[in-house]
């Protein structure tokens, strides 16, 4: 557990930071966010003693940091920045290698935590551990990054803007990435951002700075729908019943459904359908591939001619996706409810547009 | 195996070896410079033999070069420090004013303090080749990008670790920058040794110079030149080493 109480930092006349009280319990991801220069940076440095706040404290398990040698508090709190600061003399794996060499592992060991790193962060071991940073795109860079603060397999770790310095596209994947890290891992993490969807996608908690205060700390479910004031109204903008279905996975609203196989016969279509007007339709593996409507049958010479196809990659959500997901596979096709499938593209059940609306109403937190 | 890296030194080592060749072969210097200007009686200066000035020079330039790290470097690194952060521009102006100075200033300044020979040519060079080296290793250190440095802090390293670990490597070829120039401007400022009796291959220029005799001065005009390329391909060997992604990888046959 990391807290903040009362802490202040003042430079000359400006308040970078001002009298900000802030509890991150253990395992949880606190996304610090806010307009440039609110201050986030100088809450993040303080935490590892690269600041010294000017009044207040700061304590992380319970004990104040400012009894705890400053060398020895940041080999225990990973620390990855957004332009990286990889060592450029030394190779991939001399750069992860560091905080366990100061910590005096043996050299097997390090090796060994090295390669599973890289694979942790996705990169081949073999194809980037030799490699010196120079050798690295963007994505790369910052991957090893995250590496490099894993690596003594600290218990916080302090990112800021981790993921500022690369294409959206990038940026993405390794939110995506460092979510299921995150989720296998649980670290605590305090996480400093600029951006909003970053913040929603990754955030257990989001903390909103306003020029040094912290003027709202709560779930983003809350955040969204409960503003603490017109600055955080504004800065979480208009559309945040939509931003909130991007927290909510499609996992707990997926219905039965009826399914219909491509090859059925007339009698095994009607029992099937029972009644309702509307089938999916699978094939021989389970994946759906279009739907067929009743009232088509009769005048149908065969099933195949009443099938409407569609692609399974354009209306199918999986079952990892989120409301906002499923929302907009639906505008985009001009329906009132989708398939999901698994992760080997079979039919699970359907999400229908009503479900979304009744989670947007249970959702209001 | 021909990897460029390889065949930086093993064409190196040729030159050197060529060098030693050249200046320990005193008859063919002889008959060369004897063809070249027939008019003088003596063409190679009687004192020593090549082989013996260029040694002889190689030590002066050596011993004022060393001392120029020795003091230069830490000097360097002292400015860029907290500590010495204030002292920076006086030690930069103070370091390119002792550039300015004319080397013969300098020796006819010493001489009155440290006597002939030897120790005021070895100040003189050491001054002069101060200023290339320090501004080098401030520029280097300087320019180690913040970030790097943030996360060598942030990482757990004390102020040393980061300077030895991080900041020395990463200025590491800016740092060699200076030194070769300085020994360069070494090489060539060691000549005026001969004036207060240093010795090394000013001798045979001095001694040149005074007598009227061309075959002298072209005698240690000649090795001097070669000398300071070799020791500028050497430290530019030395600066690749550092580079931040050597080429190591063979290239394809
Ligand atoms: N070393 C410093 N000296 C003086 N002012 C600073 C320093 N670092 C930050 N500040 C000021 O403190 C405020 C907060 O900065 P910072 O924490 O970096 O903001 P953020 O990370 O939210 O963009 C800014 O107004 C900035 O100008
Ligand atoms: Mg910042």
């Amino acid at each position: 557990m990391i807290r903040l109480e009362h802490v202040s930092k003042r430079y000359g006349n400006t308040v970078a930071v001002d009298d900000v009280s802030l509890e991150i319990e253990t395992g949880l991801v606190c996304v610090l966010i806010g307009p440039s220069g609110c201050g986030k940076t100088t809450t993040l440095r303080m935490i590892n003693r690269l600041m010294e706040p000017t009044s207040g404290r700061i304590l992380v398990g319970g004990r104040d940091i400012s009894t705890t040698r400053p060398e020895e508090l940041r080999r225990s709190i990973g620390y990855a920045i957004q332009n990286v600061g990889l060592f450029p003399h030394m190779t991939v794996a001399a750069n992860i290698s560091v905080v366990p060499g100061l910590l005096h592992w043996d050299k097997k060991r390090i090796a060994r935590r090295v390669e599973e790193l890289l694979a942790l962060v996705g990169l081949d071991p073999y194809a980037h551990a030799a490699k010196y940073p120079s050798q690295l795109s963007g994505g790369e860079a910052q991957r090893v990054g995250v590496a490099r603060a894993l690596a003594a397999d600290p218990p916080i770790l302090l990112m800021d803007e981790p993921f500022g310095a690369v294409d959206p596209m990038t940026r993405e994947r390794l939110q995506t990435q460092f979510a299921s890290i995150q989720q296998a891992l649980k670290k605590t993490v305090i996480l400093v951002t600029h951006d909003l969807d970053e913040a929603i996608r990754l955030a257990d908690r989001i903390a909103i700075m306003e020029s040094g205060r912290l003027v709202q700390y709560d779930t983003p479910e809350v955040m969204l729908a409960r503003p603490a004031n017109k600055f955080v109204h504004d800065f979480v903008g208009a559309d945040h019943a939509l931003k909130r279905l991007s927290r909510i996975k499609i996992g707990g609203y997926v219905k039965p459904a009826a399914t219909v196989r491509v090859n059925a016969s007339a009698q095994e279509i009607a029992s099937a359908l029972g009644g309702h007007r509307w089938g999916w339709v699978v094939d021989e593996a389970g994946r759906p591939v279009g739907w067929i409507d009743a009232r088509d049958l009769p005048s149908a010479a065969s099933l195949s001619e009443a099938i409407v196809r569609a692609d399974t990659d354009e209306i199918a959500v999986a079952r990892t996706a989120t409301l906002r997901e499923a929302l907009s596979r639906m505008l985009g096709n001009g329906m009132k409810s989708i398939p999901v499938i698994d992760g080997q593209g079979r039919f699970l059940g359907e999400i229908t547009l009503r479900d979304i609306e009744t989670a947007t109403a249970e959702a209001e937190p | 195996m021909s990897s460029p890296r390889f065949r930086r030194w093993a064409l190196l080592a040729l030159l050197a070896a060529g060098f030693i060749a050249l200046v320990s072969a005193m008859k063919l210097w002889e008959v060369s410079l004897a063809f070249l200007f027939p008019q003088e009686l003596q063409v190679v200066h009687p004192r020593a033999t090549l082989l013996v000035l260029v040694w002889e020079h190689i030590q002066l330039v050596a011993v004022s070069s060393a001392l120029t790290l020795l003091i230069g470097i830490p000097l360097g690194i002292w400015v860029t420090r907290p500590g010495g952060k204030e002292l920076q521009p006086v030690v930069a102006s103070v370091t390119s004013f002792g550039q300015t100075f004319p080397p013969v200033a300098v020796l006819a300044l010493a001489v009155p303090l440290l006597g002939f020979g030897l120790l005021p040519t070895v100040v003189a060079l050491f001054l002069y080749g101060l200023l290339p080296v320090v501004r080098n290793t401030i520029a280097g250190l300087n320019a180690v990008p913040n970030d790097v440095l943030e996360a060598a802090y942030g990482m757990g390293m004390s102020r040393f670790q980061a300077l030895l670990r991080v900041e020395i490597p990463v200025a590491a070829r800016a740092i060699i920058a200076g030194i070769r120039v300085s020994v360069v401007i070494n090489i060539g400022t060691a000549m005026i040794g001969a004036v207060i009796g240093a010795g090394g291959l000013g001798s045979p220029i001095i001694a040149g110079l005074v007598q009227d005799n061309i075959a002298y001065i072209v005698e240690g005009a000649a090795p001097a030149a070669m000398l300071a390329i070799l020791a500028d391909q050497l430290l530019a060997n030395v600066e690749k080493e550092f580079a931040h992604a050597p080429d190591i990888i063979a290239s394809p046959a």
